[in-house]
C-alpha cells in the first residue's frame, strides 16, 4: 500500500531507550505535558532545524527500557499495567525521572470505592512502641503516631516509602495528627509535668523534611500558656482547631490561622460540656460548626457538642451523664458526624452503632437510638471472640469514620462498611495478622488500618474498574 | 558501580542505597561545565547543537548525587551574569530603540528560561521543594526584575519612556501600542507588585497632574456642554487605553483619576457656569448635554446630588415665580396649563437625560409640592382647570386623550396639601356643570371621580357620587311627574326640577325670590306630587341655581327664545306688565338678593347683542337709581339667544374668604375626630406627639395648623373628652 512519505513519517518519533527501540508519535509524548521530560524533548524549542527532515526524529534515552515500556503504555492508554517482576519502586524512580510520577499516582490509585476495596499492602514499622493513631494524607500517603515517650510520627509518601520521621520538640507524646495539605502535617502533643513551658501543644511540620513550620501557641489574658492538645481539626479554609487542656480554668477549643500560626480565638469550656480533652474534633461544612466529642475511656461520661465560632455559642449538645443504671454499662467510645450533617453516629464498647439526631434538641430527641448488636455478632461471629480472647488485655475500642456516604466502623481486627439510609453492613475488610485495629483513616483514595500489635498497618485500595 | 550481585537479586533497598555513593567531585564540576555551556548557548540562540536528553540526564545526575545545591547556585550565578550583559546592551540602545530592545531581550529571556527549566526539570521537582528554593521559572523572573527592571540605568528610563509615550498619545500622536502592551505585560508577569510600584503608581500620579492642568485650561475657555464633551472623550480614551495595553485592574484606578480631576474638582463651577450651566440646559431642553452631565457626574461622589440640588432650587424658584406672578393668576386655566407644561418638560428631561432616576423624580415631585402650595388658590385653579376641560375643552378629544389629561391633573392634585379645599371647589364646579347641563362627557366625569376615589378613598368622593345619583333620580322623578300629572298641568310652562340632597351639594341657604305666578303654580303642583310620594321630606327652592327658556316677541314681531337664569326670568316676566321699571321696583317685586340682581341686570342690559333690556342712563354698571325698559329694538340673527349671567369664573375676594372659612369650619370636626381616635388608642399622650400624629393622619386631605389643633384640644378638654394630667401639664389623658 502506498502512502506518501510525508504523512507516514509526520509526527513519528523513534526512541532508543537503553538499546531498545520504541516508535511512537510526538503527539503521544506531548500529551504528557510540557512540564515533563518527554513533552519538553519533542517540543519545538529543542528541535529547531529538524522540521524539514523527512525521516522520523530519533532520540536516545539512557534509561531502563522495561520501565519505559510501562510508562509509554500509560501515555498511550491512560492505564498503568505493571508486569510481574517489575519492582514498583523502580517504576516510581523511572516515572520521577520522566516527570510522570503524578500520572502514575493517579493511574495507580483509582477513585475510592468502598465496595471494591482490596488489600494492597501491609507496611511494617520499626518503632519500638506500637502505633496509636494513623492519618491518611490527601495525596495517598500517611503518618503513624507512636505513643509512649518517643514522640515520633512516622511519615510515608504515597509510594509508601518512609520519609524522615517527625519528632515533636523534646519528644512530647503525640495525641493526634492532621494533614493541612499533602506536605504539611499538624500534630497535637501532651504536656508533661515538670518540663519547661514550651512542652506539648500544637505544631505544624513539613511532611517532606520533618522540619517545624509553626508553633501554635495559646494565650490566656494575653499571657502565653503551655497546654496539652488532645484532638485536632481543620476546616479546609484557614482555621485550625485543637482541644486544649491547660490550667484549671483554661479548658476549651483554640483556633489558629494555619498560614500565620496566630491564635484567632479560644472557646472556653462552658458548664455541662467537655471541650478541653476531646477525643475527636470534626468540622461540619454544612452548618459551619465544629463537633467536639469527648468519649468514655478518657472521661466517666461521653459528651458531644456542636460549636458555632461566629457567635461563640454551643448550638447543640448531648451527654450520657445520668443515664439510667441499667444501661450504664453501654458507653459511647467514638463518635462521628455523618456527611449530611444531620446526625452523629456513636459506637459503644460492644460494637453497637447508635445515632443522635442533630436536627432535634438532644434533650427532647430521647437520647441515643442504639442499633441491635446482632449485626456484628452474626456477621463476624466467633472469630472476633476468639481473637479478643487471644488478645487478652490488648483490646481496642471500636473507631468510626464517615466517607463517601458510608459509615466505617473498626471492630476487632476488621472494618465494617455500612451503606444506605439504614446503614446496612455491606462489606467487611479483614487482614490476616496484626491483631485488633486500633485506628484507621481514609484519604487520598486509600484506607489505612493500623493494627494494635505487630507494628503493622494495612493499605486498602480500589483496583482499576474492569475494562468493560 | 560495584556490588552487582545483590542488585540482581532484586533487593531494591540495597541498590537504592548504592546509588548514593559519592562520586568524584571533579565529575560534578565537569557536568556543571557542560550545563553552564548549554545555558550560554541557549542565550546565544545556539541551542540546535545541544542534546536535550543528554543535558537532562546530566542535571538529573547532579541532583541524584547530591549536587543539587551546586547546580542551583551555578544556575543562579550564570543567569545573573547573562542578565548583567543583557542589561548593558539594553542600556546602550538609543532613544526609541530602547523599548524595542528591552522587549526583544525579554522575549529571548523567556524562551531561554523555558529551555533552561526543561533541562533542570528534575531539580525543580525534587531538590527545589525539599530545599525550599525558588522554582527555576520564578527565579528567572526575579533575576530579570532585579537586574534589568530595577537596574539604576533602566528603571527610571523605562518609566519615563512609558509615561512619555502615553503623554504623546494623549496629545494625539500615534504610538506603537503592541510594544506598549508587551512591556506592561512583562511588568505584570514579573508580579502585580512590580507593575503597580514601577509603573501604575507613577502613571496615575502623572495622569492626575496632566488632567488637573488640562481641566483647568478647558474650564477657562469652554462652556459647560463642550467641557463635558471633552471630559467624556478623555474618559473613553483612558478606558480604551487600558483595554489596549494596560492591565485590566488599572481601569478603575485611571478612570477615578480622570473623574476626580476633570469632574469632581470642577463640579460646582460646571453646574453653575454662566450662560451654559445646568439651569441653561434645563431651560433650553438640552437633552444630550444633560444626559452627558448625568452620566459623568454619577461617577463621582456627590455628583448626582449636586445636579439634583441645583435642579431643585431652579424648579422651586421658577415655580414660585409661576404661582405668585399676579399676571398669571388672572386666568386659572392658563395657570394650570403652565404648571402641566412645566411638569411635562421636566418629566421628559428626567426620562430622556437622567435615565428615569428615582431620586430625580422625587426631587421634581417635592419641588412641585413646594411651590404649588405656595399659592393657596392652587386647589381652586386646578378644579377650575378640570371644570374648563370637562365643559368644553374635551370636545372632539378621544377617550385616551381625556384620560391623559385627567391623569396629569391628578398628578398636580397629589401635590396639593389642602386636598379638602380642592374637594370643596370641585364640588361647586361639578354642581354647576351638572345643573346647567354643561358637562360634556359623563364618562369623563365619572373617570375623574374614580381617580379621586383611588387617590383619596371612598369618603372623599361619596358626596360627589351622591350628586350624580341625585341627577339620575331627578330625571326619573320628572318623567314620573309628567306621566302622572300631564292632564292636570295643561298648557303651563314646563318644569324641570333637580332634587338635590342637602349636604351633597354646595348649596348656600339663600332666600327664594318671588317666582312669577305661572311658575309658582307648576311648582306647587310638583311639591304636592313629590311630598305625596316621599314622606317626611322638605323641599326648598334654590332659585339662584335654575335656568329658564322663555319666548319673547320684540318690536317688529321678531320672536326669540331666550335662555336665561331663573333670576333673569323673574325680572323679564315683570316686563310683561310694564314697559319701564326702576331698580328699586325690580328689587321689591322679585326679592332677588342685591348682588345677584345687579349681576343679572347687567347681563340683560349691558351686554352688546344680548341687551333685551334698555337702561337709563346708559352705563356699564348698575346703580340703584337706574331705570330699565323693554328693548323693542333688540335684534339678533339667532332664534335662540343665550343670555349668560356675568359670572366670575374665579371666585371674588369675599367669596374666597367665605370658602376658606367654610373649609376651616369643616376641618374642625375632622381634627377633633383624629384627636379622639388617637387618644382613644394611646390613652395618655403629650402635646407634641398628638400634633405629630394628627398631622400624619390628616395629611392625605390637608395640612392641619398646629394652632388649630391646639384649639381643638382645648375645646375637647372643655367638653370633657380629654383632661390635662394633674402632675405633668403637657400630658393629656383620654376620658372614656
Amino acid at each position: 500500500m502506498y502512502t506518501p512519505p510525508t504523512t507516514s513519517t509526520r509526527g513519528r518519533v523513534r526512541l532508543n531507550v537503553g538499546g531498545r527501540v520504541f516508535e511512537t508519535t510526538a503527539a503521544t509524548l506531548a500529551a504528557a505535558g510540557r512540564d515533563t521530560m518527554l513533552g519538553a524533548m519533542v517540543d519545538a524549542s529543542w528541535n529547531s532545524g529538524v522540521h524539514d527532515d523527512p525521516a522520523p526524529a530519533e532520540y536516545f534515552i539512557d534509561r531502563d527500557p522495561s520501565c519505559f515500556a510501562v510508562l509509554l503504555d500509560l501515555l498511550r492508554t491512560g492505564d498503568l499495567h505493571v508486569p510481574p517482576g517489575l519492582p514498583e519502586a523502580t517504576l516510581y524512580r523511572e516515572a520521577l525521572y520522566y516527570g510522570l510520577l503524578d500520572r502514575v499516582r493517579s493511574a495507580r490509585l483509582g477513585g475510592f470505592d468502598p465496595d471494591r476495596l482490596r488489600l494492597a499492602s501491609s507496611v511494617h514499622g520499626r518503632s519500638p512502641g506500637d502505633g496509636v493513631a494513623i492519618r491518611a494524607a490527601p495525596d495517598g500517603g500517611c503518618c503513624v503516631s507512636h505513643g509512649g515517650a518517643s514522640g515520633v510520627v512516622r511519615v510515608y509518601n504515597w509510594m509508601l516509602q518512609e520519609r524522615r520521621p517527625v519528632y515533636y520538640p523534646s519528644h512530647a507524646p503525640v495525641n493526634d495528627a492532621a494533614y493541612l495539605d499533602a506536605s504539611t502535617l499538624l500534630l497535637a502533643a501532651r504536656e508533661r509535668p515538670g518540663r519547661r513551658d514550651d512542652d506539648g501543644g500544637v505544631s505544624s511540620f513539613s511532611a517532606l523534611t520533618g522540619e517545624t513550620r509553626h508553633r501554635f501557641r495559646v494565650a490566656h489574658d494575653r499571657q502565653p500558656r503551655s497546654f496539652t492538645a488532645t484532638a485536632l481539626a481543620f476546616d479546609g479554609g484557614c482555621d485550625v482547631f485543637a482541644s486544649c487542656k491547660g490550667r484549671i480554668n483554661e479548658y476549651g477549643v483554640a483556633v489558629w490561622d494555619c498560614n500565620t500560626g496566630e491564635q484567632t480565638g479560644f472557646f472556653y469550656e462552658p458548664p455541662g460540656c467537655a471541650l478541653g480533652e476531646a477525643d475527636r474534633l470534626q468540622w461540619l461544612d454544612g452548618t459551619n460548626t465544629l463537633m467536639v466529642a469527648t468519649m468514655f475511656p478518657r472521661t466517666d461520661s461521653s459528651f458531644v457538642s456542636l460549636l458555632d465560632f461566629r457567635d461563640k455559642s454551643v448550638v447543640w449538645s448531648w451527654s450520657d451523664v445520668g443515664t439510667p443504671a441499667s444501661l450504664e454499662d453501654k458507653h459511647a467510645v467514638d463518635a462521628v458526624a455523618t456527611e449530611d450533617g444531620r446526625s452523629v453516629c456513636l459506637v459503644n464498647q460492644y460494637d453497637d452503632l447508635g445515632f443522635l439526631d442533630l436536627r432535634k434538641n438532644a434533650a427532647s430527641s430521647g437520647g441515643v437510638r442504639w442499633r441491635s448488636r446482632s449485626k456484628l455478632a452474626t456477621m463476624s461471629g466467633g472469630k472476633t471472640k476468639t481473637k479478643k480472647a487471644a488478645c487478652g488485655e490488648e483490646t481496642c475500642y471500636p473507631k468510626l469514620a464517615a466517607h463517601g456516604g458510608r459509615l466505617f466502623a473498626s471492630t476487632g481486627d476488621a472494618i465494617s462498611v455500612f451503606s444506605g439510609p439504614d446503614h446496612v453492613m455491606t462489606s467487611t475488610l479483614r487482614c490476616s495478622n496484626g491483631g485488633a485495629i486500633c485506628d484507621f483513616s481514609i484519604g487520598g483514595d486509600r484506607l489505612f488500618a493500623l493494627h494494635g500489635e505487630e507494628n503493622v498497618f494495612d493499605v486498602w485500595e480500589t483496583p482499576p474498574p474492569p475494562i468493560i | 558501580m560495584s556490588g552487582g550481585g545483590p542488585t540482581r537479586k532484586r533487593n531494591f533497598k540495597i541498590e537504592a542505597f548504592k546509588h548514593r555513593v559519592e562520586l568524584d567531585p571533579k565529575y560534578a564540576e565537569r557536568t556543571w561545565k557542560v550545563l553552564e555551556h548549554a545555558i550560554h548557548e541557549i542565550y546565544n540562540h545556539n541551542a540546535s547543537g545541544l542534546s536535550f536528553e543528554e543535558l537532562y540526564r546530566s542535571a538529573y545526575n547532579m541532583v541524584l548525587h547530591k549536587y543539587g545545591e551546586k547546580l542551583y547556585d551555578g544556575l543562579q550565578n550564570t543567569m545573573t551574569s547573562r542578565l548583567k550583559e543583557i542589561s548593558k546592551s539594553i542600556e546602550t540602545a538609543q532613544g526609541g530603540l530602547f523599548l524595542e530592545e528591552l522587549n526583544a531581550r525579554w522575549m529571548d529571556h523567556n524562551k531561554a528560561l523555558q529551555m533552561i527549566r526543561d533541562i533542570l526539570m528534575y531539580m525543580d521537582r525534587t531538590y527545589v521543594p525539599t530545599a525550599h528554593r525558588t522554582p527555576v521559572h520564578e527565579l528567572g523572573l526575579n533575576l530579570w526584575r532585579d537586574h534589568i527592571i530595577h537596574s539604576p540605568m533602566i528603571h527610571s528610563r523605562l518609566l519615563d519612556t512609558l509615561l512619555d509615550l502615553i503623554d504623546r498619545e494623549r496629545m494625539g500622536e500615534v504610538i506603537n501600542r503592541g510594544l506598549m502592551r508587551s512591556i506592561t505585560k512583562m511588568l505584570m508577569d514579573l508580579g502585580p507588585a512590580v507593575y503597580q510600584d514601577d509603573f501604575e503608581k507613577p502613571f496615575l500620579e502623572v495622569s492626575a497632574s496632566f488632567y488637573s492642568g488640562e481641566s483647568q485650561e478647558f474650564i477657562e475657555c469652554c462652556d459647560c456642554g463642550n467641557y463635558l464633551k471633552k471630559a467624556e472623550r478623555r474618559l473613553n480614551e483612558e478606558m480604551e487605553r487600558v483595554s489596549h495595553y494596560l492591565d485590566a485592574g488599572s481601569e478603575a484606578k485611571i478612570t477615578s483619576v480622570v473623574e476626580k480631576e476633570m469632574i469632581a474638582n470642577h463640579m460646582h463651577r460646571l453646574v453653575h457656569m454662566e450662560n451654559s450651566g445646568l439651569v441653561n440646559m434645563l431651560v433650553d431642553d438640552k437633552y444630550e448635554d444633560l444626559g452627558r452631565m448625568y452620566a459623568l457626574f454619577r461617577r463621582v461622589p456627590d455628583g448626582l446630588s449636586t445636579i439634583r440640588d441645583v435642579m431643585t432650587s431652579y424648579l422651586r424658584e421658577t415655580g414660585k415665580q409661576l404661582v405668585t406672578d399676579p399676571e398669571r393668576l388672572k386666568d386659572p386655566v392658563e395657570f394650570v396649563q403652565r404648571l402641566l407644561n412645566e411638569k411635562d418638560k421636566h418629566d421628559k428631561i428626567i426620562s430622556v437625560a437622567f435615565g428615569n432616576d428615582k431620586t430625580f423624580q422625587n426631587a421634581l415631585n417635592s419641588s412641585f409640592e413646594f411651590f404649588i402650595n405656595l399659592n393657596n388658590r392652587s386647589p381652586e385653579f386646578i378644579s377650575l382647570y378640570v371644570d374648563d376641560k370637562l365643559r368644553k375643552g374635551l370636545k372632539g378629544a378621544t377617550e385616551e386623550d381625556v384620560e391623559v389629561i385627567l391623569d396629569k391633573v391628578m398628578m398636580l392634585f397629589r401635590y396639593l396639601q389642602e386636598k379638602d379645599v380642592f374637594e370643596k371647589y370641585y364640588k361647586q364646579h361639578l354642581a354647576k356643570r351638572l345643573l346647567s347641563g354643561k358637562t360634556v362627557s359623563d364618562d369623563a366625569e365619572r373617570s375623574m371621580i374614580v381617580k379621586l376615589k383611588t387617590e383619596c378613598g371612598y369618603q372623599f368622593t361619596s358626596k360627589l357620587e351622591g350628586m350624580f345619583t341625585d341627577m339620575k333620580t331627578s330625571q326619573d322623578t320628572m318623567q314620573d311627574f309628567y306621566a302622572k300629572k300631564s292632564e292636570e298641568l295643561g298648557d303651563g310652562p314646563t318644569l324641570d326640577v333637580h332634587i338635590l340632597t342637602t349636604g351633597s351639594w354646595p348649596t348656600q341657604p339663600s332666600p327664594p325670590c318671588n317666582l312669577p305666578t305661572e311658575i309658582l303654580t307648576v311648582c306647587e303642583k310638583f311639591r304636592s306630587y313629590y311630598l305625596g310620594t316621599h314622606n317626611g321630606r322638605r323641599l326648598t327652592w334654590q332659585t339662584n341655581m335654575g335656568t329658564a327658556d322663555i319666548k319673547a316677541t320684540f318690536g317688529k314681531g321678531q320672536k326669540h327664545e331666550l335662555n336665561v337664569s331663573t333670576y333673569q326670568m323673574c325680572v323679564l316676566m315683570l316686563f310683561n306688565n310694564a314697559d319701564g321699571l326702576t331698580y328699586k321696583d325690580i328689587e321689591r317685586d322679585t326679592e332677588i338678593p342685591a348682588s345677584d340682581l345687579k349681576r343679572c341686570l347687567q347681563s340683560l342690559a349691558c351686554v352688546k347683542g344680548k341687551n333685551v333690556l334698555r337702561k337709563e342712563p346708559m352705563s356699564k354698571d348698575i346703580s340703584e337709581d337706574d331705570t330699565f325698559y323693554f328693548n323693542d329694538k333688540f335684534t339678533s340673527k339667532l332664534v335662540k339667544v343665550k343670555i349668560g349671567t356675568v359670572v366670575a369664573q374665579k371666585e371674588s375676594e369675599p367669596e374666597k374668604q367665605e370658602t376658606r372659612q367654610r373649609v376651616e369650619e369643616d376641618r374642625k370636626p375632622q381634627i377633633e375626630a383624629a384627636i379622639v381616635r388617637i387618644m382613644k388608642s394611646r390613652r395618655v399622650l403629650d402635646h407634641n406627639s398628638i400634633v405629630a400624629e394628627v398631622t400624619k393622619q390628616l395629611q392625605a386631605r390637608f395640612l392641619p395648623n398646629p394652632v388649630v389643633i391646639k384649639k381643638r384640644i382645648e375645646s375637647l378638654i372643655e367638653r370633657e373628652f380629654l383632661e390635662r394630667d394633674k402632675v405633668d401639664r403637657k400630658l393629656y389623658r383620654y376620658l372614656a
